[in-house]
């Protein structure tokens, strides 16, 4: 089965990439940690100014998985800004359902992602993978990503909403 | 010590260079920086910008040795997390040596706070090298928490040759 399509989300695909990022977030144990709504998704990745930007990769009906689904993979990026670099892509989400893993449909996002990269002048595509994800890493060694917190020192920091709101107000 | 912070402009973008490289030679990689003022002033200050800045100004009489008055910067964009939604990326801190200890670093860090607080952002997230125990301390001590160390999440990079052959769909 080779058979899908990749294509740009559209605001009717909500509801299934809220279904994916649960999928993933359940994968890498914090489930509960997604508090984002289809609303919000709508709001911030199809208004005048997106916060983000996501591909999707949907199969036919008569493939669909079964619980019926025809979205079944995505990846959600946005661009940022390295000053000693410039542009960068930045993959946020990246997950293909388990059923139809094996059949390129990774790689294929991944290319996709990178023609983008490519094309819109960035200098490189950042994203993070969980230390005991192995597979993952390899998947991404295999095409040529370095980890920067183990080769130069990088940890990434995070500042929750109660702690901006101290610093805020001081 | 009297100082302002504000957003930057245009004319910040000499400055910003400046300090940008005082930035990486304080991180031992100065021949990193390939971004020119030209670069900064493209990016940052056109129709969609991939950035935006704030500047911590002195007045005149309280100016550097070498006669800045734009002593400290910050640089952040917005993000998404798949989670929580909007976030904001602080991408560089910086305050001129002469000029810490004098709450500016704060204040810049308070200010990024505020504009992502007011964009409807629930974290503020950057990155922080493994060596630098004055910036972890001070950072600890605002309430951060060290996502790598705590969830084991690595920053990894594709770039160059790799990123091209990715985007042929060579392995």
């Amino acid at each position: 089965m080779a058979n899908f399509i990749l294509r740009k989300a559209e605001p009717k695909d909500v509801s299934d990439i809220l279904r994916l990022i649960k999928e993933l977030a359940k994968f890498e144990e914090m489930e509960e940690q997604v508090v984002l709504t289809e609303k919000e998704l709508l709001e911030d990745g199809f208004g005048d100014h997106p916060f983000y930007h996501c591909v999707v990769a949907e199969v036919p009906k008569d493939k669909q998985s079964v619980e019926g689904y025809t979205v079944v993979g995505f990846a959600m990026y946005y661009f940022t800004y390295d000053p000693w670099i410039g542009k960068l892509l930045y993959l946020e989400d990246f997950y293909v359902m388990k059923e139809f893993r094996g059949y390129g449909m990774g790689s294929e996002i991944l290319k996709m992602l990178s023609e983008t990269a490519v094309k819109t002048r960035c200098s490189g595509m950042h994203f993070i993978v969980a230390e005991w994800n192995t597979s993952s890493i390899e998947f991404y060694k295999r095409r040529g990503a370095s980890d920067l917190s183990h080769e130069e020192g990088w940890r990434l920091y995070e500042i929750d909403k109660c702690n901006l709101l101290k610093m805020s107000s001081k | 010590m009297d100082f302002t912070i504000r957003a930057a402009t245009l004319e910040d973008c000499k400055d910003i260079s400046r300090m940008i490289l005082e930035l990486a030679e304080y991180e031992k990689v100065p021949d990193q920086v390939k971004i020119t003022q030209r670069d900064l002033e493209q990016d940052g200050f056109s129709k969609n910008p991939f950035f935006h800045g704030i500047i911590a100004e002195v007045p005149e009489h309280h100016k550097s040795r070498e006669g800045h008055t734009k002593v400290g910067y910050s640089l952040y964009f917005y993000t998404y997390s798949s989670w929580k939604g909007r976030a904001v990326y602080m991408e560089d801190l910086y305050v001129m040596p002469e000029f810490r200890g004098k709450g500016i670093g704060k204040a810049l860090m308070s200010k990024v706070s505020q504009l992502g607080l007011a964009a409807g952002c629930t974290q503020l997230n950057f990155t922080v090298l493994d060596w630098n125990k004055s910036s972890l301390d001070f950072y600890l001590k605002q309430g951060c928490w060290d996502v790598t160390s705590d969830l084991g999440y690595h920053c990894m990079r594709c770039e160059g040759d790799a990123l091209e052959h990715l985007a042929q769909g060579d392995l």
